[in-house]
């Protein structure tokens, strides 16, 4: 049968219907290459052999893919009169359970990740006799406990209008394809419009080239039409789809070929073209399977060939499968390569549409733009306008990947924020890890940092923000991908694939690629980085084809967007992402703010060599046991153990060692070496302001380089915040001083109440000091804009815990409400549960954005703490005495992503109090006023001094600034990598050499890899009972035991050991 | 008779005939633009990218080579931006390879050496790539040397478009691109070589040289492509 007008179509229509409404239950299984990779396969095969075993009533059919790929394989059910239901990871397994809940008529909710109860497949509405016919198919209502598709997050936001058939019908049958509404619009175009009417219509719905370049579709087509009709004329489907991380196009083919040979006969037919080729990689064999069949069905009806569907034109079209060169997607390279040709582009003008493939007019337009044809034709211009922006109606589909929870296909209209794909649909982060960028537009787009997130997706819009549309590659990151090593890959890629035909492309991403090489692994100067930008643009401005031309576009954006990433490699020689290997020993290492060398004092250890262990530990870390208490341990984000079980606990691990060392003989032994160890006396006078963590640091290595070092504190104590702040359960007094005596015993001074900013000033003490360090911390409450602050029985956390740490008597009452859920919260509420207090955390998110360490709040839950998440204080209220007698807070709900990638908390009206005598802010802390006011430094506008990043140099000649004074409250590690860093350039600016690494030896210690894994599972330190601990402030932690410290260390797989490796 | 069109070049109103080249109408009146993949008798390519001018009203550079003239067009050829990205191509191209102009044959008779002594090129930013490339000395009259070799393309489509005999090629991709005889078999060996001699003349650099020439003794006669052609009655 051919079909040649709408009565013969009509009839293939209502076949095709009756396979898609069978009568019965339906079920289809996404069969795409996506599907296929997740197992689908084995899925499709298990329903076969179940239906016939269980003899029950059901179509099994193979679709394309619906889009979801972090869900696949999916499956959809269509019971007769009930929604459609798409289930999500359908294993083999679930089959038998899947058919016996069918049997009964039913799916269960659990399984299930939306239905669709009517779904339009935009073929507007046709007669059928005296019946009007449309593509919108009703399939039910039910099911109240499924979500409909597009109320869940992936689906929300998105609109299907290119993949409107994609993984409803079978791809591989033409006459499914034909029952939702296909060829309709062809046989429309062929037998009732003029080609100028076609055009026009693609013309007034703007429909612009999907490639990429966004050329309008009907500019085209219009050369085309009006080139000289004296021979065959060609249109050509882009399929050459190559980006790395791309899949629409793949999709699109393999779950609704037809719609493609649709669009390309409509257009092919305004045109006026006879002959068609789609260019396909050849490494999609699925989709040029499915197509094959697909042109053959085509041509079977009539709908292809010789009088095609009856109209008197003719259109033949056949497949090319491209050898793979990315180059070949640029259109004159493709015609080269059809010719038979090198795939190498030649310049245009002359374009195409006069002069293409064999000298002959020639139109090729990417699988995406063909696909919106038919639409357009069936449903109007006017109706396709309506969606996207003005300059770019309608959607674009996207494959978004990488750092989001669901990837996937995604369509949504154009004019769609950036955001949305990344938060919304993607649904944020997949590991909690924050996101850095958005990489759009394949090999050749730009990184997009999150706070332009808010960037319409358009061609203009990202365009003016250095990066591309390009065929709808979504790539997102974050930060454990490297920027410099991302811009160094895409280079990599497109230098791979340069043809080599112009100078800039083939010479330019050469020594653009050397250059990147150069930063990754620690070799480039700044200058290279000058002379990057400037070829990054000339190879930008000057080359031949877009490959060229959009080439540079990764490195121009990440050196716009993220150039202290590029610096940080330079002159600090560090990959913040842990990515660039040469640059660090191990990603432990490489985490850790203070680098330690992690897996030489675990091997040390584990050799039985205690001494040296520990040697290594206080060398790399003056205050092992305080920061093997209280770290936010970093280095397990990127211990590698963790992809086989948990990280190693290598914060125990060097706590274990410190606690077993300090005060023996060892220890003094270690003490004599590191002391024998200290460099000559250089005759030169240090003072550091602040007996902290960041100050403690900065002496101890100042002292050792043979310098002349004061301490300044307020306090008569050292210890900073370790000593005042941190609460005795958590970091003993007794192990603080002892490594307070550690560092003092390598010469360093002293000088107890004395504030810097009253008794002294920076200045004044430069005229005393040859060089002055300020480490002051950060000790002033951040104002709380919160009525009633003023109230007896307000404070704050820090001065709530200094004074609790100095035995001052504090009158808090019974019960006690915490705000904040930082560590300071955590803190005080324990703090406050030891003084007996009924305590309570108000927190405006949720325990997911908890900055604190998480094991503190579950052990803060296990004492009792009460917390309430997502609640903001809205104002304290006091009794007649005007003393706190509760506090009233607003529930929160969690509201748009904020640039730092968390949600924003928004109240709502629901107002709730909760009766209380003492309310503690741990709402942050800011640097001490009465000091920033009188110290003549340069100050950043929280307050903080303002320092080179990357020399620690304050505005004041001989005077650096490090810790929480520079950075804002943060935590002990970073505060004491400050103090280390700064010695070393304070060191070298004194000295005028680089003396900073004669203080550390060489250890010998075994290189050997383990063959598996050992030690089995991470071992958790032993804590006291809740019970026992909740009210007194003995310490919480116990520490490991010897074997388990032996155990743990057996775990480390040694990433740093980079000997050669055996191949078996 | 073609169609006569009017455009300005660097200000100057020139008279040419429809479908000529910015570069030909340029030359014809006086104006120097540097190009080194472009010869007289051959169509224009767009591979060296030292052509490149300005247009007015289009914000890319166009190569002179394959820009067809139109009526009212406003040319740029010599501009700030131009010399910056044009010294740069030629350092590029100076850093690819190995142009020891002192020991080849073509010292003093080059194109690539010529021209960068006009875009004032007196250093290279780029570190040299010096890669290790085979001389074929297998042809009985000529050498290639592909160390100096720009892959202007020059002897390819002379080859083909003027002997008709299609023996060169360029094959690879990328910085590996590479001038190839036939199936990449010793020039020597060439089935379809006719020896005539025309990519020798063709080519810019000492990259295609005659064989018992010392330092500075290979001159070529790149003119003799025109002269050929035109006698032929022009271009294809």
């Amino acid at each position: 049968m051919k079909i040649t007008d709408l009565e013969t179509l009509n009839a293939v229509r209502r076949a095709g219907l009756a396979k898609l409404r069978p009568g019965r239950t339906r079920i289809a299984v996404g069969l795409g290459t996506c599907g296929v990779g997740n197992g689908a396969e084995d899925v499709y095969q298990a329903f076969l052999s179940a239906v016939d075993a269980k003899g029950i009533e059901a179509d099994i059919k193979r679709v394309g893919c619906f889009g979801f790929c972090a869900e696949e394989p999916l499956v959809n059910i269509a019971i007769p009169g009930m929604p459609l239901v798409v289930l999500n990871k359908v294993k083999p397994r679930d089959v038998d359970r899947i058919l016996d809940e069918l049997r009964k008529g039913t799916v269960s909710p659990e399984r299930a990740l939306c239905k669709i109860e009517t779904w339009d497949h935009l073929s507007g509405a046709v007669k059928d006799g005296s019946d009007a016919i449309s593509g919108i198919i009703a399939y039910g209502k039910g099911f109240p406990d499924i979500p409909s598709w597009d109320e869940i997050g992936f689906y929300k936001g998105q609109k299907k209008i290119v993949l409107r058939n994609a993984g409803l019908i079978d791809a591989e049958d033409i006459e499914e394809y034909i029952g939702v509404g296909g060829y309709l619009a062809a046989l429309k175009a062929l037998h009732e419009m003029q080609p100028a009417k076609v055009i026009e219509e693609v013309r007034a719905a703007k429909l612009r080239g999907r490639g990429g370049a966004g050329f309008l579709a009907a500019t085209k087509w219009d050369f085309m039409r009006k080139a000289p009709n004296d021979g065959v004329k060609y249109v050509i489907c882009n399929a050459d789809e190559g980006d790395p991380g791309a899949y629409m196009n793949r999709n699109e083919i393999e779950s609704d070929p037809h719609n493609l040979i649709e669009g390309m006969l409509i257009g092919a037919f305004a045109m006026g073209a006879s002959e068609g080729i789609i260019y396909v990689r050849a490494e999609y064999p699925l989709a040029v399977h499915r197509l094959e069949k697909a042109v053959a069905q085509a041509e079977a009806l009539g709908i292809l060939g010789d009088n095609a569907m009856g109209s008197g034109f003719s259109f033949h079209l056949r497949l090319v499968e491209g050898a793979g060169a990315f180059v070949c997607g640029e259109e004159t390279a493709m015609i080269a390569s059809l010719e038979g040709m090198a795939g190498r582009p030649r310049p245009r003008p002359p374009y195409p549409a006069e002069a293409g493939l064999r000298g002959r007019p020639t139109d090729i337009n990417n699988v995406e733009t063909w696909y919106n044809v038919p639409v357009i034709i069936n449903m109007g211009a006017a109706w396709f306008v309506r969606t996207g922006t003005d300059s770019s109606p309608g959607t674009k589909v996207f494959s978004l990947v990488g750092k989001v929870k669901n990837t996937g296909l995604v369509e949504a209209p154009f004019g769609t924020p950036l955001k949305t794909f990344v938060y919304d649909i993607g649904g944020g982060s997949e590991n909690g890890k924050a996101i850095k960028a958005v990489q759009t537009g394949g090999p050749s787009g730009g990184c997009i940092p999150p706070d332009m997130f808010d960037t319409a997706v358009d061609y203009e819009s990202l365009a003016a923000i250095g990066s591309i549309m390009g065929s709808g590659g979504m790539v997102v990151m974050d930060e454990a991908n490297c920027m410099v090593d991302v811009a160094r890959y895409f280079v990599e890629f497109t230098h791979s694939e340069s043809c080599g035909r112009c100078v800039p492309c083939r010479v330019g991403l050469d020594h653009a690629l050397r250059i990147l090489n150069g930063v990754t692994q620690g070799r480039a100067t700044e200058d290279d980085l000058k002379t990057l930008e400037n070829l990054a643009r000339t190879i930008r401005d000057t080359s031949l084809c877009g490959l060229g031309q959009s080439a540079p576009n990764p490195v121009l954006t990440t050196l716009r967007y993220f150039r202290h990433e590029y610096e940080d490699h330079i002159q600090e020689k560090w990959c913040a992402a842990g990515v660039c290997e040469d640059l660090f020993l191990s990603p432990c290492e490489n985490n850790c703010p203070l680098h330690m060398n992690i897996p030489r004092f675990i091997q040390l250890f584990k050799e039985n060599r205690l001494e040296e262990a520990f040697e290594s530990v206080v060398m790399d870390n003056p205050l092992p046991a305080s920061t093997g208490r209280v770290c936010q341990h970093p280095c397990d984000d990127r211990c590698r153990r963790a992809g086989v079980d948990q990280p190693v606990n290598m914060r125990e691990i060097h706590r274990y060692i410190a606690d077993s060392v300090y005060g023996t003989k060892t220890g003094d032994r270690v003490l004599k070496k590191i002391q024998a160890r200290k460099l000559p006396e250089t005759g030169k006078k240090v003072a550091v302001v602040g007996a902290g963590p960041t100050g403690l640091a900065a002496a101890f290595y100042l002292a050792l380089l043979g310098h002349k070092v004061t301490v300044f504190d307020e306090n008569s104590e050292a210890g900073g915040m370790l000593r005042f702040a941190l609460p005795e359960y958590r970091l003993p007094k007794a192990v603080l001083a002892r490594e307070v005596a550690f560092i003092e015993a390598m010469g360093v001074e002293f000088v107890f109440n004395t504030r810097i900013g009253v008794d002294k000033t920076p200045k004044s003490l430069t005229e005393e000091y040859d060089t002055v360090f300020l480490a002051l911390g950060t000790w002033e409450a951040a104002p709380a804009d919160l009525p009633g602050v003023q109230c007896e029985g307000v404070m704050h956390a820090l001065h709530f815990l200094d004074k609790v740490s100095h035995n001052e008597e504090i009158r808090l009452g019974q019960k006690v409400v915490v705000i904040g859920g930082g560590n300071a919260a955590i803190d005080s509420a324990r703090t406050a549960k030891r003084l007996g207090a009924d305590v309570t955390i108000v927190y405006r998110r949720t325990r997911l954005d908890m900055p604190a360490i998480p094991e503190e709040v579950i052990e803060a839950e296990e004492e009792g703490v009460n917390i309430v998440f997502l609640a903001a204080p809205h104002r304290i209220i006091a009794d007649g005495q005007g003393r706190v007698k509760a506090i009233e807070c607003v529930k929160t709900v969690l509201g748009e992503f904020g640039k730092t990638g968390r949600r924003r908390p928004v109240p709502t009206d629901e107002v709730a109090s909760i009766t209380c005598d003492s309310v503690i802010l741990a709402i942050g802390e800011r640097v001490d006023s009465v000091f920033t006011g009188g110290s003549l430094l340069t100050l950043n506008k929280d307050g903080t001094i303002r320092v080179d990043r990357h020399t620690a140099e304050t505005s004041m000649k001989d005077v650096f600034a490090g810790g929480d004074v520079v950075q804002g409250a943060s935590n002990v590690s970073n505060a004491m990598s400050h103090g280390k860093r700064a010695a070393e350039v304070i060191d070298s600016r004194l000295m005028g050499e680089d003396r900073f690494q004669q203080l550390f030896k060489p250890f010998e210690y075994k290189n050997d890899t383990p063959a598996e894994p050992q030690g089995g599972e991470r071992n958790i330190s032993a804590t006291v009972p809740a019970k026992e601990r909740a009210n007194c402030f003995n310490e919480v932690m116990l520490g490991y035991s010897m074997a388990q410290a032996r155990h743990e260390a057996e775990r480390c797989l040694r990433c740093d050991a980079k000997g050669e490796c055996e191949v078996a | 008779m073609s169609k006569q069109v009017k455009l300005k070049i660097d200000g100057e109103y020139v008279t040419a005939e429809a479908g000529q080249m910015v570069l030909e109408v340029a030359r014809a009146n006086g104006k120097f633009i540097p190009a080194l993949c472009y010869i007289d008798g051959l169509k224009g390519l767009g591979a060296c990218r030292l052509c490149l001018v300005e247009v007015t009203g289009i914000g890319r550079l166009l190569p002179a080579c394959t820009t067809p003239v139109q009526d009212g067009m406003s040319i740029v050829t010599s501009s700030p931006r131009l010399a910056e990205c044009r010294k740069m191509i030629m350092e590029l191209l100076l850093s690819e390879r190995n142009h020891i102009c002192s020991v080849c044959v073509s010292n003093g008779n080059c194109e690539l050496q010529t021209l960068a002594a006009e875009l004032g090129v007196n250093h290279v930013q780029f570190p040299y790539r010096y890669p290790k490339l085979p001389v074929d000395a297998s042809h009985e009259r000529f050498v290639v040397d592909h160390n100096r070799c720009v892959l202007c393309s020059r002897c390819v489509r002379v080859c083909r478009e003027v002997e008709g005999a299609n023996t060169w090629s360029i094959i690879s991709r990328g910085i590996n691109a590479m001038l190839a005889a036939d199936l990449n078999e010793p020039w020597g060996g060439s089935s379809s070589c006719t020896n005539c001699g025309k990519c020798f003349e063709a080519c810019p650099t000492g990259a295609i040289a005659m064989k018992g020439k010392a330092v500075g003794e290979n001159a070529k006669r790149a003119e003799r492509i025109a002269r050929l052609v035109n006698a032929r009655g022009g271009a294809q």
